[in-house]
Formats: C-alpha cells, structure tokens, sequence
C-alpha cells in the first residue's frame, strides 16, 4: 500500500506541476489552452536533444528545455491566445486544437514515434518508508514541493502575487488601479508553459517521451483544475494528486480480494471519478468566489 | 484520378450524417461538445461487435446500438445541462478517452487494437462505384433533412438558445428538450455513418475513431461555416479530397501523417482566424 501511495506521489507531482500552472492561466485569462501536453513534450524533447544529441551537461539542457517552453508558450500566447480571447472566451480552444495539431505534427517529424528517455538505462532504487523509489524521483518530488512552496510565497506574499491575485479576481477593476493586465496575462501563461516544460522534463527523466502522450496529459490536468474548482490553484494541485492517487489505488488493490482492474483502464475510471464528481458538483470541490463591487 | 474522385465522394458521403449531426450541435447550437467520436464508437462497436462477434441478426443488433447510442446522446445532452460550457468541452473529451479505452482494453468483446475484420457488405454495394451511389443517396437525404430541420422552429429554437438561453427560456423554449433533440439526432447521424464506414472497410477498427477524427469534425464545420449546412457538405467534401489526396503526395511514408497534421492544424486556424466573429458571435443587444 505504501508503494501505491508513492506512486502516486510521484505521478501527482507531475501533475500539479503542469495542472498548478493552467489553474492561474484559467484563473486570469478565462481560456483553456488544449495544446498544453504538446508544451510538455516540447520541453522534454528540447531537453533529450540537447542532453543526448548536442552532448550539453544535463543542467544546461534542463535550463535549455524550460526556455523552449518558455519561447513556444509566448508565442503561442501571441499568436493563438491573443487575437482571440477578448472576441470571445470559447475561440482559444479551438485555436490551441489547432497549435496542438502542429506541434505534434513538428515533433513527429523532427523525433519520430519511438520512445525517447532523457536518462536511459537503470535507476538507483532505494527503499523510503517501505516504498522503493529512485533517487531521481526523490529530487523531482522534491523539486515539486519547494517550487510549489516558492510559488505560494510569490502569490500571497509579494506585490507581483498581488496583482496576479487582482487580476484572476475581476481584470478590469485591476486594470483601472493601474495593474497592467495583459502584461500580467503574458506572464502567467509564459509561466504555466514552464511549469509544463518542467513537467515534461520531469517525464523525460522519470520514464520516456513519446508524441502520443500528449492529449491524455492535457486531459487529465484539465480535470484536476475543473474538479478542483476552476481558476482555484490549490483546488488543481490537491486534485492532480487526488487523480494520481485514484489512478495507483485503482490498478494496485486487489478488489474485494477476487480481482485486479487491469491497467488499461487506469486512467478510465480516474476521469470517469471526475465527471461523475462534477455531475454531483458542477463546480468542482473547491469553489473560489470572485468579489463583486 | 476518377477513381480518386469516386473514393473521396463515398469517404464524404458516408461521414455527412455524423457530421451534420455535429454540426447541429456544435455548429448550430454552439455547444462545447467535443465528444461526438464517443457516439461513433458507441454506435459502431454496439452494431458490429453484436452482429459478427456474437451472430445476433443485423436488425436485432442495429436495434441495440441504436438505443445505446441514443442513451449515449442523452447522457451528453444531461451533461450539457449540468455542466459548464468549458467543463463540457473538456469533459465530453475525457468521455470519448475513456471510451476508446474501454474498447482498447476490453479484448475479449472488442478484439483490442485488432478491431472487427471482416465485416458484411451486401452484394448490391459490392464495387465502389455502386457503393457510392448507396451512400451518396443517404448522405444527400440525410443533409436535406438537417437543412429542413434547420429552417424548422427546432432551428429556430436551437439558434435562439446558442444567442440567449435566458431570453429564449423567457419565450417558453425548453432548453433541456432541444438540446436533447439536438444531441440525439447527432447519435442518430453517428449510428448511420457506423452502418456504412466499417461496411466500407470491411474493418472496423478503433484507431479510425481516435482523437484526430474528432478534430477533423471540428475542422470541417469551423472551415465550412458553423451551423451552415450546404457549405459544411462543402468544406467535407475538399477536406476529404485534402485528405485522401495528401496520400499520393510523393513524400515518404513517415511523413505523410505528420505532414497531415500540420496542414490540417493550419487549414483550422485560419478557418478560426477567418470566422473568428461568426464562430461565438457575441449576443445582439436591443
């Protein structure tokens, strides 16, 4: 049992960090970005092709991938968010349907369809609390926690966290205190395209890349922030790990002691929890209630 | 090149029930739904799975699907009600995964990623010339219909819907009543296209209802004009030529589905960029 809740650990960082980052997107712009698992790939790949290919020490590729994140989610901001988001709420979903047909038709083309690991080869196992867990995976959940630490601080406790703050609470009125908005729209998305990068650095590590990963990651932490309460960044981050935990639970128990859920059905049954959840409460758990004047 | 052209025609002619269906949902009614492929898969896999696995009669088993595909449809059009349109949008994706899952993994009904072989197709659709004659009779009566419906108070309806729900309910239109129309007449156009595509193949596979056949409906009614119904029919017929065409493109193997993809990303966007306006059109206001 520990080693499912390790597991879960372990995918439900993966998680919080890409669906943490979409919860403030969701929060400030209002928009659902549907080629975010492309920004993950697209951060691990950068990462594995400069590690791998172009022979970079792994740190400097790291950083590498994060600003290929950071340099397709600005323009994809500016050239698929940007034009269309003030027309109408609704029109950034079908355009990022679009920007995620043409990245993984990029990545098809320039890293072909077989798996790809940023580190290949064995992992150093080591065994915490009764659960076997790889030092690398101990580092990123790590990682995870202290960014996630980090990320709090700037949002309750500094003054750019503050205008993020007034900005996911009514933009306009923020606006008229001098917040610079878009700017600040900008910004959070550049920063959940990171946050994206880094999950799928994260991935690169831990397991293997490969293109058709894609659209079940963008999924599943779509339905971390719409369970966790839309636009609500803590309400995301408990619900990826909610969703990671429903997952390892799922295929690890012996049900009622006759039979295991085979593992194909593994994220079937997590996002059929979820939209059973949202029948029941449309809103999600966490509803977080705007002010009004 | 004719054979080309008769190829293309009966691709098109068997997906316009499905996507009208879409269309009117989608297009017309504009909601966020992006699990239409879910009532594909449900109307396939009910039809065939039953008539070639299980030898049940082809009445009997068009039967079963035909109602699991309308209690899929309802079940949408329930969560339409529920939920938010955003909410919709993603969570129609998230059942439309989770079924092609349960097809991908439930081998012993489905035969997995295998799909069905072998499917029946009557000796009077025997070559393809006649086959499409077939189709492109109730492809052509099934768009005149939808563009009937279109003109009728339930398009009125639906459209009054899509621009005010709260005036439209004022007036005494039921929204719960014509988004379950709606849907499933979307289910019904699924459940007609699932007769002919797999008949055409003579495979019924999982991987032709994956994600991507989603996106090309989305595709062809952004591109043809959302809610319209006879350049819909238009932009199925030169996506599909597109798409059938790109095959003999001399380019190598691995590259054509990728290529694919590019291009149809960029056909959407500037479809998107094209109607931006019109595709949410903001409420009108006396």
């Amino acid at each position: 049992m520990l080693q499912l809740f390790a597991n879960a650990l372990i995918a439900g960082s993966l998680a919080a960090l890409i669906a943490g980052g979409l919860a403030l997107v969701y929060g400030t712009l209002g928009v659902f970005n549907l080629a975010l698992g492309q920004m993950v790939l697209v951060g691990g790949y950068a990462t594995w092709w400069l590690y791998q290919i172009a022979g970079l020490s792994l740190v400097i590729s790291i950083f590498g991938g994060l600003a290929a994140g950071a340099l397709v989610s600005w323009l994809a901001f500016e050239v698929f968010i940007r034009p269309f988001y003030k027309l109408h709420r609704f029109l950034p979903l079908v355009t990022t349907i679009a920007l995620s047909m043409m990245l993984d038709g990029c990545i098809l083309l320039a890293f072909g369809e077989r798996p790809k690991g940023i580190l290949p080869g064995a992992k150093q196992m080591m065994e915490v609390a009764g659960a076997r867990i790889s030092v690398e995976q101990l580092i990123m959940i790590t990682i995870t926690v202290l960014g996630l630490v980090c990320f709090a601080h700037v949002l309750h406790a500094t003054a750019i966290g503050r205008r993020i703050r007034a900005v996911v609470q009514h933009d306009h009125a923020a606006m008229s205190l001098g917040i610079p908005a878009l700017t600040l729209h900008r910004i959070v998305f550049i920063l959940s395209g990171v946050l994206a990068a880094c999950g799928g650095i994260y991935m690169g590590i831990d397991t293997t890349l490969t293109p058709t990963i894609a659209f079940s990651i963008t999924i599943k932490a779509y339905a971390a922030i719409i369970a966790g309460g839309k636009g609500n960044f803590w309400g995301a981050i408990f619900c990826a790990y909610l969703i990671a935990l429903l997952e390892q639970l799922l295929v690890g128990v012996h049900w009622f002691g006759t039979f295991y859920v085979p593992a194909g059905y593994q994220q079937t049954v997590a996002l059929l929890f979820i939209i059973v959840l949202l029948v029941v409460k449309p809103s999600g758990l966490f509803t977080s209630t705007s002010r009004t004047a | 090149m004719a054979q080309l052209i008769l190829f293309v025609s009966a691709f098109t002619f068997l997906y316009l029930p499905t996507l009208l269906g879409y269309n009117l949902v989608f297009g017309k009614g504009k909601i966020l739904h992006f699990g239409h492929g879910a009532l594909g898969l449900v109307a396939s896999y009910g039809l065939w799975t039953i008539f070639v696995q299980f030898h049940v009669p082809f009445l009997l088993s068009a039967l079963f699907a035909f109602c699991i595909v309308t209690a899929a449809a309802l079940l949408l059009a329930w969560l339409s009600l529920r939920l938010e349109p955003d909410g919709l949008g993603v969570m129609s994706i998230a059942l439309h995964l989770a079924v092609l899952a349960v097809v991908l993994n439930w081998q012993s009904v489905t035969r997995g990623a295998l799909g069905i072989p072998q499917i029946p197709r009557p000796d009077f659709m025997g070559d393809l010339p006649s086959f499409t004659l077939v189709v492109g009779i109730v492809g052509t009566l099934w768009a005149v219909g939808i563009w009937l419906l279109n003109r009728s108070s339930f398009g009125r309806a639906l459209e009054a819907l899509a621009e005010h729900p709260w005036h439209a309910g004022a007036l005494g239109i039921s929204r719960r009543r014509i988004h379950s129309i709606a849907f499933v007449i979307a289910g019904l156009g699924a459940f007609v296209s699932s007769i002919f595509f797999p008949m055409y193949l003579r495979l019924l596979s999982p991987s032709d209802y994956g994600f991507s056949a989603m996106i090309f409906y989305v595709l062809v009614v952004v591109a043809g004009g959302p809610g319209r119904v006879w350049s819909v029919v238009t932009a199925a017929f030169f996506l599909t030529f597109l798409r059938e065409g790109i095959r003999f493109v001399r380019l190598p193997a691995d590259m054509i589905g990728p290529a694919q993809l590019i291009l149809f990303g960029l056909i959407l966007f500037a479809a998107v960029w094209w109607r931006r306006k019109s595709i949410f059109p903001p409420q009108r206001e006396v």
